[in-house]
């Protein structure tokens, strides 16, 4: 099968040169000099060098197959679906806490992919985040993904008080589950010092420090092998503030999930991002929807809304490539993001049987 | 753009495309660049990464080098030990914690009540500085605060006596009164970051801000008021976290819509915070005062109960405590 030169990763313009000098396919450029091609084409002699590394990259690949692959930079080679789809089931998704939302996800959050959440505020976005970023870090021996993390923080909601509180409860579930010898030698590992050790932040205050922090991200990521988790809390924050010019906006978001999507793949880490939620009026009615506009709904592979239904919080997986849209009821209480039990039992009495060390003059954490 | 560590060739591109600054560098996305500089992508990868590590601020930083610095948790006390267990600790120190409730709610006394604290040292919940208070509707209560700073030693039996009367209160706090969005944003980009810079003062209040924003726009200038509304938030974060100082917005509350989404949280009361979505997203720290239906009585004087609720916060729970208006100041007697 012939590989047409419009589907290699090149810009528009040199794309565009190359056909009107004839070159349709990557086989007619297998035996052009550089020199030659740059003169037929009157590309840059640079231009017809990277041209030519394309192509050599492409062909000098496995075998072509219906997978896609080997699209980044050019010079990896193709994989076939099935390449791809084993190497899809070896990343482990990061487990939550919380049961439901993982069977909604389809086992967890994934890892390779890009994850976003949208709700109004208070409703538990950053108590999602939060989570997420401890629970990359339970020991594989548990179940979980035994990863690092880098949280990139643009409001400032990042509170260590909170962490510390997740991190605890989350350190106690695990040590009530211990079985065995291996089990026993992780929870030394696991404890709220080394999750905090394993939390990377990175605090930006504007969505240029945020741009930048997300090109020198691929080089941090290299050299700590060990993140499995990305978190942006949240990308709406830094770009809602006002722009001159939306089509600028626009552009660099798109630039921005290119880059979210690159790394997800290429490192092997899930990148979790929060967004807002703004009203839209359509027809006299008005409606909330996601911020940021709608190409930006292309971005994340999943998107997870929360919202509110009278006293109830709920999660709804509305855009999913796996699994079909489902709802789920979560609480956010003292430990963290959990579940909601099915026994009649009120939410505040369950927080206080969990958490046993706090003042009994307490009020109950969900009214 | 000189600074940047690059191959001449690269830079002489970039200026030929009019890009002054690393910031700019990064304004413009990765294919405009390409475009607009005619320099190859390798050139352009090595140009972006090198704009970048001169706009980075901070590298990644472990957070359990943050929690082991001394100022971690920092907050401000709200000067009532059971007000601050609500907020764990008090006031943050960086982000927006906004105080909405209907009029006579307990919300300016609160605020001065904040403007007092925040003159004690560290070790008693302050933070060691003063105040500057924005008043846009009303003159600011300046009797009132006479009797709070009169009764402090009666609110504050924490603090040794010799202590309250060494600080001369009134001094310390600096009232500006706005009347318009243009007067605010003077005091806010010149007065404000002056007293900051020099660290005369550590918490800044505002109210009320809803006063300005409803009164001056009509229903259909929406896209001016949100661009108003969007720039004096942006102005009120930076200010907070460039000199780690907890902002009080005070807000003035709507009649809840029954028609409209449930969007905001679960009906607790029939009214919610003015300024809508769009000010609900800035906002960290959501604080309601109500007044309660049960009056409590001191001496031969009684006031109606007051209640202060979280609606939501980063680290808080969803929940309340009542207090009282007494002379000293808002507290909630154990």
């Amino acid at each position: 099968m012939q590989r047409s030169v419009s589907s290699l990763s090149l810009s528009p313009s040199v794309k565009v040169k190359l056909v009107n000098a004839g070159f349709q396919f990557t086989a007619d450029l297998l035996h052009v000099k550089p020199l030659q091609l740059s003169k037929e084409t009157s590309l840059s002699q640079l231009e017809a060098l990277e041209v030519l590394q394309a192509v050599r990259g492409e062909t000098g690949g496995g075998d072509n197959g219906a997978g896609g692959g080997g699209g980044g930079g050019g010079a990896s080679s193709s994989l076939t679906a099935l390449e791809l789809l084993q190497k899809e089931e070896e990343l482990r998704s990061i487990v939550t806490f919380s049961s439901q939302l993982d069977a909604a996800l389809g086992g967890g959050l994934p890892v390779g992919k890009t994850t976003e959440i949208c709700g109004a505020p208070g409703v538990g976005k950053t108590q999602l985040c939060l989570q997420l970023a401890v629970d990359v870090q339970v020991p594989q021996c548990f179940g979980g993904v035994g990863g690092q993390v880098v949280y990139i923080d643009t409001e400032g909601s990042f509170l260590l008080q909170r962490v510390v509180d997740i991190a605890t409860a989350a350190v106690q579930h695990c040590s009530l589950l211990v079985e065995d010898d291996e089990q026993q030698v992780a929870m030394a590992t696991f404890t709220v010092e080394t999750i905090l050790s394993n939390t990377f932040l990175v605090r930006c205050h504007d969505y240029v420090e945020l741009l930048a922090e997300l090109h020198l991200l691929p080089d941090f990521l290299s050299n700590h092998p060990k993140v499995r988790l990305l978190v942006i809390d949240s990308v709406a924050f830094p770009f809602r503030q006002h722009f001159d010019d939306l089509s600028q906006r626009t552009r660099l978001l798109n630039g921005l999930a290119q880059q979210l999507i690159s790394m997800a793949t290429s490192h092997k880490i899930a990148v979790l991002m929060t967004n807002q939620m703004t009203t839209r009026l359509r027809g006299g009615q008005s409606q909330q929807v996601p911020a940021l506009g709608e190409s930006w709904g292309h971005a994340a592979t999943i998107r997870l809304l929360l919202h509110w239904a009278g006293p109830q919080r709920l999660a709804n997986v509305f855009k999913s490539p796996n699994h079909m849209g489902a709802t789920v009821r979560y609480q956010i209480t003292s430990e963290g993001f959990r579940d909601v039990d099915q026994s009649e039992q009120p939410p505040s009495k369950r927080a206080r049987k969990h958490t046993v060390q706090m003042a009994a003059a307490r009020e109950p954490s969900e009214t | 753009m000189d600074q940047l560590e690059l191959n001449p060739r690269i830079i002489a591109a970039v200026s030929r495309a009019h890009l002054k600054s690393a910031r700019e560098v990064l304004c413009v996305s990765g294919s405009d660049l390409q475009r607009v500089t005619g320099l190859s992508s390798s050139d352009v990868q090595q140009l972006l990464i090198a704009a970048a590590t001169s706009c980075r601020r901070h590298h990644p930083i472990a957070a359990l080098v943050l929690h082991r610095k001394f100022d971690a948790g920092l907050r401000l006390s709200v000067g009532c030990p059971v007000l601050n267990q609500l907020l764990r600790g008090g006031l943050l120190v960086g982000g927006v914690t906004e105080l909405s409730g209907e009029s006579g709610a307990g919300k300016t006394q609160l605020a001065l009540q904040l403007c007092l604290s925040v003159q004690y040292p560290t070790q008693y919940g302050g933070l060691h500085s003063g105040a500057v208070y924005i008043c846009t509707e009303d003159s600011f209560p300046i009797k009132r605060l006479q009797q709070l700073i009169t009764d402090q030693s009666l609110l504050r039996s924490d603090v040794p006596p010799s202590l309250i009367s060494s600080l001369q209160f009134s001094d310390r706090i600096y009232i500006e009164h706005v009347a318009d969005l243009d007067s605010l944003q003077v005091c806010l980009s010149r007065r404000v970051p002056l007293l900051l810079t020099r660290g005369l003062v550590r918490l800044l209040v505002v109210d009320s801000l809803a006063a300005l924003f409803r009164s001056e726009f009509q229903a259909a200038d929406w896209l001016e008021r949100s661009k108003q509304l969007l720039t004096f938030s942006s102005t009120l974060h930076h200010l907070s976290s460039r000199f780690t100082t907890p902002v009080l917005c005070i807000n003035q509350v709507t009649d809840f819509l029954s028609s409209s989404d449930d969007s905001l949280g679960p009906l607790s009361s029939s009214v919610s915070p003015a300024l809508g979505l769009l000010w609900a997203n800035q906002v960290m720290v959501r604080l309601m005062m109500r007044r309660l239906q049960v009056t409590v009585a001191q001496g031969d004087q009684s006031s109606v109960l007051r209640r202060l609720e979280v609606v939501f916060a980063p680290h808080l729970a969803r929940s309340g405590r009542d207090a009282a208006v007494e002379g000293e100041g808002v507290l909630t007697s154990v």
